[in-house]
């Protein structure tokens, strides 16, 4: 029998005492009222696994930031950059050789012994010998080399300038335990969603799938301590039950919807910081350069000229996004001042275009998927482009259908598609913004099928430049290539608004509002 | 009896084949592969193709039937190759959440609806006779989930009397979180049942043994409880069975609003990401809920009516 501790006693206590409704307090905030300094935040959606060589959303990284060390991680702030974390010392030894040295007494949990540069060694090759999909986040990773308990070369194939803002600060660089893993596992594959060991400040102490994950301070944590003993992560996939479950008190720091921000910005909720930063994601609407329909150039240019930017954005977005100028969003290297069509674009130029194409009484079909976002804007842009004589049929479609369209491996759909709304999230250095629209991707990824073989050698020249300068420019032309190609129409990079409880919290987060969990203090 | 009963339970055992077919079938037919809904933009060709052998989908789709069978009779529901989990555990650690809300909202549902229902009938045409009927058709025909938007945004964020998410830890705030989804699942059905109740009330009390009782100076509530309620609740007890495939589908928006876990959210996770041995399985285990659930109202329904029992 389950024995009533102290806490149990006190919530079952609180829960019937009757002021509580008059007191204005949820009765569940109440019964969570726990001693400790607690913090309850959403994430967008469930844990599927927490092994780092596979880990893919953004929900688990957040969580599993906190449960395992890194050789670096990002720095809080509005800009990006990173800092110590695991390593005592890092540094680039020659374009394909990093060397690092680790802090000594990081423990893992579990009897599992000191965090070793063997242990660093079994992580990240882990990655690319399990084949596991985020493989390419570690760009050419060749092995690294251990030279004692502490110290280690990352050899590289190529130079891979992404290293030091992707694989090395992100989840796919956090460390586990070999011996752990290995007993785990056996042969030293995915542990999925029971981590052997642990080897961050706290540790999974409950997880109730699709309810919430408790972590609690890791008593083997020798580093700097937390500022909160225990964090109590809800998965709240649906962006407006968050923002009713920030309002009713449920949890205190969550990301909103855009459409949102607008009401919470005129009417705050008491005592919350509304913070908007910049995303990583970006949104564009594609067009097949392989249809007939979009064959000639000044056919796919009109649309350009045609879709305004801005309209766009005021129905989709209640106005609370800018318009994107390119795909590389603000703060990232390669970032670019404007596009070489307005944002507004000009229907007379885009009727010229047409005329200059002869092509009369257009009629195209728009794919996207079926969410109220994605929905909005292809309707807009459904108006726009009537405004030019092009008929566009809008499909809306559910996520899993979508995301198959373009890829030729799955059929001849591809074939069929014209114009369609992308999303995609990259990670912060442009390499993984611009690497999917090199020609290998063409029937992958690339549903534009844009091939340029210049752009193929500006990517693989953005890998091995340091000077963010000179890689700057590299990434600008690559987006000027793209979007001289006709195939793309950029629309933004959209905005992360967060709400949080300021009389809980000191919030810390990435300059793209993505929590760092570890780093929060309480107010 | 016993010859009902198997013939129920063969019954039930077809349905069920059935159904687990068909939505394999159909989650084949619907376009967009799951191996490229779950590993997302960044997988290549060839973790596509080892993802398609890890989840048995280079198989011919009679075999993957077959193979999903003869797994299912050593009671064995797959396993979810992303999450490196048996499909079981999955299922199992959501459905009771779906079933203790099933339970509740049906539960306060009947309670409430039975008495209204009897008063009704008693009371034919007054005034709170028809402030029910006003109410029971205007609660049938209020979507669950508007409903459910409807109470949350009123008790749990204008008051902040309820909590608006999650299921709670605990016995005690688990009940505290189940009060909102619960409300806005059994209310449709306090107008429904109640007004069934009356129905049926009205029929049973014109009827020659109550019309004796009464004659016998037998007091009207004494009638309507004693005599005319076992009988008049025999319709209700039959719906409450079918009901609970609509309560599951109910359940679906209900566990979405409140972000409550469950097998509904459970499912429609899986249908998004094409995660088909999630899917298949929680669909067999949603259709041997409902074919249980219909089974126990009929040989209830059976116990209640001893002319029911003599058909049978």
């Amino acid at each position: 029998m389950q024995s009533v501790s102290r806490r149990t006693f006190l919530r079952a206590g609180a829960a019937l005492s009757g002021g509580i409704i008059s007191a204005g307090m949820p009765l569940s905030q109440v019964i969570w009222a726990a001693e400790g300094k607690v913090l309850e935040v959403r994430s967008s959606g469930d844990l599927v696994t927490l092994d780092p060589a596979f880990l893919g959303q953004a929900a688990e990284v957040d969580l599993t930031n906190c449960i395992y060390s890194k050789l670096t991680r990002y720095k809080p702030g509005t800009e990006w950059g990173w800092e110590l974390e695991a390593a005592d010392k890092i540094e680039q030894v020659d374009p394909t050789h990093i060397r690092f040295r680790l802090k000594k007494g990081i423990k893992f949990s579990g009897d599992y012994g000191e965090l070793t540069a063997k242990d660093v060694k079994f992580s990240f090759e882990r990655v690319i010998k399990l084949n596991s999909p985020i493989k390419p986040q570690w760009g050419s990773l060749n092995h690294v080399e251990v030279e004692d308990d502490y110290s280690g070369v990352i050899v590289f194939n190529a130079p891979f300038a992404a290293v030091w803002l992707v694989p090395l600060p992100y989840a796919v660089g956090q460390i586990v335990s070999e011996a752990a893993v290995r007993k785990a596992t056996k042969d030293g594959g995915n542990f999925g969603v029971k981590p052997p060991a642990f080897s961050g400040p706290y540790v999974l102490a409950d997880w109730k799938p699709n309810q919430y994950a408790l972590l609690t301070r890791n008593p083997d944590w020798s580093g700097p301590k937390p500022g909160f003993d225990e964090i109590r992560i809800l998965p709240i996939p649906d962006a407006k039950a968050a923002e009713r479950a920030y309002q009713a008190g449920d949890v205190d720091f969550t990301v909103v919807g855009l459409d949102s921000l607008a009401a919470f910005k005129s009417n705050p909720p008491a005592n919350t910081e509304i913070a908007e930063r910049a995303s990583t994601r970006y949104t564009w609407i594609g067009m097949n350069m392989d249809h007939p329909k979009l064959k000639d150039i000044n056919v796919r240019r009109a649309i350009q000229w045609a879709i305004n930017v801005p309209q766009v954005l005021d129905t989709a977005y209640d106005g609370q996004s800018i318009a994107a100028t390119g795909i590389i969003p603000p703060g990232i290297v390669g970032h670019r001042a404007k596009t070489l069509v307005p944002p507004e674009g000009d229907l007379s130029k885009a009727k010229e275009l047409l005329e200059k194409a002869g092509v009369n009484g257009l009629t195209l079909s728009l794919d996207c998927t079926n969410d109220s976002q994605t929905s909005a804007i292809a309707q807009t842009v459904q108006a726009q482009l009537s405004q030019v004589g092009i008929s566009l049929v809008v499909n809306a479609r559910d996520p899993g259908t979508f995301w198959s369209l373009g890829v030729e491996s799955e059929g001849d759909s591809w074939k069929d598609v014209q114009l369609f709304i992308m999303t995609f999230s990259g990670l912060p250095d442009p390499y993984d913004y611009v690497t999917w629209f090199v020609q290998d991707q063409v029937g992958i990824w690339n549903w534009q099928r844009f091939r340029s073989q210049r752009f193929d050698e500006l990517n693989a020249k953005g890998l091995s430049i340091n000077d963010p300068n000179e890689r700057a420019k590299v990434y600008e032309d690559m987006q000027d290539l793209m979007e001289d190609s006709g195939a793309f129409r950029f629309l933004t990079n959209e905005t992360n608004p967060i709400l949080y409880r300021k009389t809980r919290m000191k919030a810390a987060m990435r300059p793209d509002g993505t929590p760092l969990y570890i780093d929060f203090q309480p107010a | 009896m016993w010859i009902y009963l198997l013939k129920r339970v063969f019954l039930a055992v077809a349905i069920t084949v059935i159904a687990v077919t068909l939505v394999f079938m159909m989650i084949h037919a619907v376009p967009g592969d799951p191996a490229v809904a779950l590993l997302g933009p960044r997988a290549t060709p060839e973790m596509i193709a080892h993802l398609h052998r890890e989840m048995g989908l280079d198989k011919p789709l009679a075999v993957q039937i077959v193979i999903f069978f003869e797994g299912l009779l050593q009671g064995n529901l797959g396993f979810d190759v992303l999450s490196q989990r048996p499909v079981a555990d999955i299922i199992f650690e959501q459905l009771p959440y779906t079933i203790e809300l099933i339970f509740v909202s049906i539960l306060w549902a009947v309670a409430i609806a039975v008495p209204l229902g009897c008063y009704s009938a008693m009371r034919r045409n007054s005034v709170i006779d028809q402030i029910v009927a006003i109410m029971a058709v205007a609660t049938i025909a209020i979507p669950s989930f508007v409903m459910a938007v409807y109470a949350l945004l009123i008790f749990a964020v204008t008051l902040h009397w309820l909590p608006a998410v999650g299921a709670g830890q605990g016995f005690l705030d688990g009940l505290v979180h189940l009060i909102l989804p619960a409300f806005a699942v059994g209310i449709g059905w306090v107008g429904y049942i109640s007004r069934l109740v009356r129905a049926s009330m009205m029929e049973i009390l014109g009827e020659n043994h109550v019309r004796m009782a009464r004659s016998f100076g037998i007091s009207e509530w004494r009638i309507v409880l004693h005599y005319a309620l076992p009988l008049a609740i025999l319709p209700t007890v039959t719906i409450l069975g079918v009901g609970i495939a609509w309560l599951l589908s109910s359940a679906v928006f209900i566990e979405v609003v409140f972000a409550r876990p469950g097998i509904g959210a459970l499912i429609v996770q899986a249908v998004n990401t094409r995660n088909y041995a999630v899917v298949i399985g929680a669909v067999l285990v949603t259709t041997v809920v409902t074919v249980l659930a219909t089974t126990a109202s009929d040989l209830i329904a059976a116990s209640l009516d001893p002319r029911t029992r003599e058909k049978l």
